[in-house]
């Protein structure tokens, strides 16, 4: 399943309404680790009509900084 | 005061300060929207949303300390106490640490009611919702999490209680934010480098005190839970964890216990931030949850946090304030009152007097040279003594009144800033800019003779008034 920021095809449901009601199912990608729920608004879960401000490339994604550096194991 | 969450919930029932919403919603965006509009009203109150599709029975609570009224409730003072006054109070609390402990065990904590160590998924156990359009995911934005240093595994003092944003990843996986000076940062380090996960516990709906120490920039080795007990005057009840040895609220909604996976990194965020703005993707810790416990009827208490003012806002004002102030008053005497609510103090405001001509410059030179104002504070606008630095109208008339433009306004270019703050350029550079607005003194020239309109004694008339509008609303 495609992810609605990244556009790998990296996602899959990963819940769904406890009460078994089928109200909602929810998605994540592995990738980038975007999730959505598909009862959201058409422009936060439909990749065309998302601000591309808030998309990510998988250039992007290779060049996250990291805020906190791993740090060297102790000898 | 507040043994619990629940505690307080009823007391802001019965002040007025609670209401609750009964219709059916779907979590997105209407509980976005109950959010903005809870903290938007005067007096904002309290909400309760108890009926969420797909989570029957399952109740969010929001806007919890999202005005002063509630945070005068919390603090146990009347809900119409001025902040000038709620300042006032909380430092005379602040000075009673440490309050007192005490261990619940472990069966019979309330917060161990239901325990889950199964089939563990947190988005369908917990009402989570996106809290800003733009989020990355669903965010715990109100916990108080707790870690011990492994390195100092026995020192209760050194276990840490703070808010961190956290992203869920997965049924059972979860990033943290913990920058660089954070002290989880320091916990985390210390595991990794020896490559063993660092156990966590996620409390989510304590007592309100907690909630407001573990996002109080505090000395590392200063106990949250025993500022809390201080504050609080009453004891704070604690319990073990069930897979782990951190200790907990024994009266938490939820509490999920986890361990932080050593020397991973993964994406997280973009994250609607305290400025009122969007932080970055960056890469993160990450942590996996291995048992969920929680009340029968659990409240999953969370922060609405979107452009100032919102609730994050009143629950970071005054516990910025009062550090600031203790640090400055220990060399600066003169210092009255402290008022740094403004977006964690990019913004302050100093109360102080003029021992001699130039002084209050040198204040603000000194809350400049704080370890949390080295970055943070932006602009500082000193005021005299006898300006309440809480209320804004006086504040302005201080800078009509009393500010000579060529003299007292000054620009320090290229000084540390903070990363968030959206003019940080480049992230983590900044500059000053101080406003002295107190009354000059000699041998600075004095303002020409001013004969400033005396205050009658009103006090008594006050109190009068107050009370007939009261009964008039009635």
């Amino acid at each position: 399943m495609k992810c609605v920021r990244c556009l790998n095809d990296t996602a899959a449901k990963f819940a769904e309404a406890p009460d078994k009601s089928g109200a909602w199912e929810m998605y994540i990608c592995s990738k980038c680790n975007f999730s959505w729920r598909n009862t959201e608004e058409d422009d936060v879960i439909k990749p065309k009509l998302r601000d591309p401000n808030f998309q990510l490339s998988n250039e992007e994604i290779a060049n996250l900084q990291i805020l906190v550096p791993v740090p060297p194991l102790r000898k | 005061m507040y043994r619990d969450l629940r505690d307080f919930l009823a007391k802001l029932e019965q002040e007025g300060q609670l209401v609750r919403i009964k219709d059916e919603i779907l979590p997105e965006p209407a509980i976005r929207e109950i959010g903005r509009a809870s903290v938007d009203l005067p007096n904002g109150p309290a909400v309760l949303i108890e009926n969420i599709k797909g989570h029957p029975g399952k109740k969010v609570a929001l806007n919890v300390h999202g005005s002063w009224a509630n945070i005068a409730l919390m603090m146990g003072l009347d809900k119409n106490t001025p902040v000038k006054e709620q300042f006032f109070n909380f430092l005379d609390k602040w000075d009673k640490y440490p309050g007192e402990t005490k261990f619940i065990d472990k069966d019979k904590a309330p917060c161990h009611e239901v325990v889950i160590k199964d089939n563990i998924n947190i988005v369908e156990m917990l009402p989570m919702f996106r809290i800003n359009k733009w989020d990355s995911g669903m965010f715990f934005s109100k916990a108080s999490v707790v870690t011990k240093d492994p390195d100092d595994a026995d020192n209760f003092d050194t276990q840490n209680v703070g808010t961190y944003r956290m992203q869920v990843m997965g049924k059972d996986l979860v990033g943290i934010q913990a920058l660089g000076f954070h002290d989880i940062a320091r916990h985390i380090t210390h595991a990794e480098e020896v490559n063993k996960p660092l156990p966590i516990a996620v409390c989510l709906g304590v007592d309100p005190v907690l909630t407001f120490m573990a996002s109080t920039p505090i000395n590392y080795n200063l106990s949250e839970y025993k500022y809390a007990a201080a504050i609080n005057g009453i004891p704070m009840e604690l319990t073990k964890c069930v897979t782990c040895d951190l200790d907990v609220p024994a009266c938490a909604e939820y509490v999920l216990e986890g361990e932080i996976i050593p020397r991973v990194r993964v994406p997280e965020g973009p994250f609607g931030e305290f400025p009122g703005s969007y932080s970055g993707t960056r890469l993160q810790s990450q942590f996996r949850v291995k048992c969920i416990t929680h009340r029968k009827n659990p409240i999953f208490e969370n922060l609405f946090m979107g452009r100032p003012w919102t609730e994050i806002d009143y629950l970071m004002g005054l516990n910025t304030c009062v550090p600031l102030y203790k640090q400055m008053k220990e060399t600066m005497p003169e210092i009255v009152a402290v008022n740094a609510m403004y977006q964690h103090g990019l913004t302050a405001i100093v109360s102080t007097g003029n021992r001699f001509g130039g002084y209050a410059k040198s204040v603000a030179f000194r809350l400049a040279s704080t370890p949390h104002g080295i970055s943070y504070c932006k602009n500082i606008i000193l005021v005299g003594p006898d300006v309440d630095p809480f209320n804004l109208e006086q504040v302005m008339w201080s800078l009509s009144a009393r500010v000579r433009p060529a003299k007292d306004v000054i620009v320090i270019p290229n000084t540390p800033g903070m990363p968030l703050d959206p003019t940080s350029e480049p992230a983590g550079m900044g500059a000053k800019f101080i406003i002295d607005a107190t009354e000059p003194t000699a041998p600075d020239v004095v303002l020409r003779d001013t004969r400033l309109i005396d205050n009658p004694d009103s006090k008594g008339y006050e109190k009068i008034i107050a009370d007939l509008q009261k009964a008039v609303a009635k």
